[in-house]
């Protein structure tokens, strides 16, 4: 459809009402984002007005001030940061031979194995969270971020798993029949030809494992309880019901803690819908 | 263009005559199973055991072993209420997240100067994390100053500012809307790299046969792109039913047991009323439901594979 439309120099009536229902409808989509920042950057007064005006009056960013002075939020981002590095780490170290087995290698068990994966995957994190809390409790597992980050590792390498499985595959077979002739092994090939080749899907599978763990809440509100180790999905959601917050500290709260993952997330999309579909339609 | 699937096989299977040259674990056959051992431990100790060790809590009544709590579950009208809710949301969810992902990615399969803007753009509700999200609703619904109340006020007849966390029929919109409204960028994406991927050969033909918008539609681009609606049909309900955070932090699962579905209820079994064997027997209910939807995913995908 697009490829007749090009050709034509001037719009047409039709795709200039097109032009204007995208314009109109991504307005409305983006609004609550737009409204998240307005009322991070407008004073309160403005906010707890009715009706609130659309446009702010005046601009001014003490509500982040106000956040990183009186809310320990540089505390919780910084531990957000280690557990989500941690889980990054632990992925990588998992996904990678993994994702080349199922990709490059012939085994029996194999589609049991990307079977496994799926279930995992597709599973509530409710469904197993209190015999989680149980086990972890067992273990003296619970108020430590190291074991948080290993529960989050659990819970996105098999999403990532698929990631790099794509990426894998998407290596041409010639190459590594190459290198097998001329005598590289199996492990040599996975350092030296596979991975090199596939780095966009590297920085996808780390970007995806770091957001995850970041945005994580339900296993984080259920293993941490001392509030000097609270990551910052933690601290926001306490925030949250804490009801002495000033509006606009909590919207910018909420602003500073979502700015990295959009970022991110915006840099990787093509990878990440391809993971999401467990690789069953192209991204 | 070919489907790659999670089962593809691209394997590169070097002659048997090499591959018994070669020695040490490298070229053995137990290579592949090292490669995913780590991986199988974690998810068996982390994943596969508390699921069992669920279920086996299920079965830990006050009298022995036994399916006390099944049948306790199984005459509560809290528990069928909470199945109804759960329908209600992950029905409407997936229904409406499709409506929206369909219509905004035929919206956009063309050719206009910024889409990439306007698929950046739609990312980013994706992105934002739901502890944010939730906090931006729940500002935006707020009856004194609620912006979105004051939309409200254009429609005629409006006068007063509903109390939208109060009242269960608009709570559950609420959270509804929620979901959806974080979740639609994922499925539209998806569909426009589907729609994209329609021969443009077909509507040319279709052009010359002097076949309207409608048909084309309904004879070309409905049939291509029906076995990914199917799947995303799928994974929104699956999506749907994980959904916990939106939930708690917007209602808390009320007012009363309004918006309670699966997830906030085991989540307020075992940590609100601390009966771990009582939400055990509703997480094995929990993981039912998501084995099958895997399971029809699966099914569909193999589908997808096999040409008709």
């Amino acid at each position: 459809m697009s490829a007749l439309r090009t050709g034509s120099r001037l719009p047409s009536l039709a795709d200039a009402l097109r032009g204007a229902t995208i314009l109109v409808v991504s307005a409305i989509i983006f609004f609550p984002v737009y409204w998240m920042i307005v009322s991070s950057i407008r004073p309160s007064a403005e906010s707890l007005s009715f009706p609130p005006p659309l446009l702010p009056g005046s601009i001014e960013f003490s509500s982040y001030f106000q956040l990183f002075t009186e809310k320990p939020i540089a505390r919780w981002l910084l531990l957000s940061t280690l557990v989500a590095s941690l889980t990054v780490i632990g992925t990588l170290i998992l996904v990678i031979p993994a994702a080349y087995a199922l990709s490059r290698l012939y085994w029996r068990g194999r589609t049991a194995f990307g079977l496994l994966l799926l279930f995992t995957q597709m599973m509530p994190a409710a469904v197993v969270v209190a015999p989680v809390l149980a086990l972890y409790r067992n273990l003296g597992w619970t108020d430590n971020l190291w074991a948080l980050a290993l529960l989050h590792t659990a819970f996105v390498v098999p999403l990532c798993a698929w990631v790099l499985k794509a990426s894998f595959d998407a290596v041409p077979k010639e190459i590594v029949e190459a290198a097998l002739i001329d005598g590289c092994d199996r492990w040599k090939v996975l350092w030296l030809v596979v991975l090199p080749l596939t780095r966009p899907g590297l920085v996808a599978v780390s970007v995806i494992a770091f957001f995850a763990s970041w945005n994580e809440y339900l296993f984080a509100s259920t293993l941490i309880t001392r509030n000097d180790l609270y990551t910052a999905s933690l601290g926001l959601a306490t925030l949250m019901t804490q009801l002495d917050t000033p509006l606009f500290v909590l919207m910018a709260a909420g602003v500073t803690f979502s700015i990295l993952p959009v970022l991110f997330y915006m840099a990787i999309q093509r990878h990440l819908l391809r993971g999401l579909t467990a690789g069953a339609v192209k991204g | 263009m070919a489907m790659a699937s999670v089962l593809t096989q691209t394997t590169d299977r070097p002659s048997r005559t090499r591959r018994a040259r070669r020695a040490g674990v490298v070229g053995s056959r137990a290579f592949p199973y090292l490669l995913i051992l780590p991986m199988l431990a974690l998810e068996a100790a982390l994943v596969v055991y508390p699921i069992l060790r669920g279920a086996l809590f299920s079965l830990d009544t006050p009298a022995g072993l036994g399916l006390d709590n099944y049948r306790t579950m199984l005459v509560d009208p809290d528990f069928w209420r909470m199945i109804v809710h759960t329908l209600v949301f992950t029905l409407s969810v997936v229904v409406v997240i499709l409506a929206i992902g369909l219509s905004l990615s035929l919206l956009m399969n063309w050719s206009f100067r910024g889409r990439g803007v306007v698929r950046s753009l739609l990312t980013v509700p994706w992105a934002i994390p739901e502890v944010p999200v939730a906090i931006t609703f729940v500002l935006m619904l707020d009856p004194s100053f609620g912006v979105f109340n004051a939309f409200l006020r254009f429609f005629p007849g409006v006068t007063e500012n509903p109390q939208w966390l109060l009242d269960p029929t608009l709570a559950m919109l609420v959270v509804i809307g929620a979901t959806v409204w974080k979740g639609f960028p994922f499925y539209s994406l998806v569909l426009l790299s589907a729609l994209q991927n329609v021969p443009t050969e077909l509507y040319e033909a279709a052009k010359i046969d002097r076949a309207g918008r409608l048909a084309q539609f309904r004879y070309i681009t409905l049939p291509s792109i029906r076995g990914t609606v199917a799947l995303l049909a799928v994974l929104a309900f699956i999506y749907s039913t994980q959904q916990f955070t939106l939930i708690w932090l917007i209602t808390g699962g009320g007012p009363v047991d309004a918006t309670t579905t699966l997830a906030p209820a085991i989540y307020m079994q075992a940590f609100r009323f601390y009966n771990f064997s009582y939400a055990g027997a509703i997480a094995v209910v929990g993981f039912g439901i998501s084995a099958v939807a895997t399971l029809c995913f699966v099914l569909l995908q193999r589908r997808m594979e096999t040409p008709e």
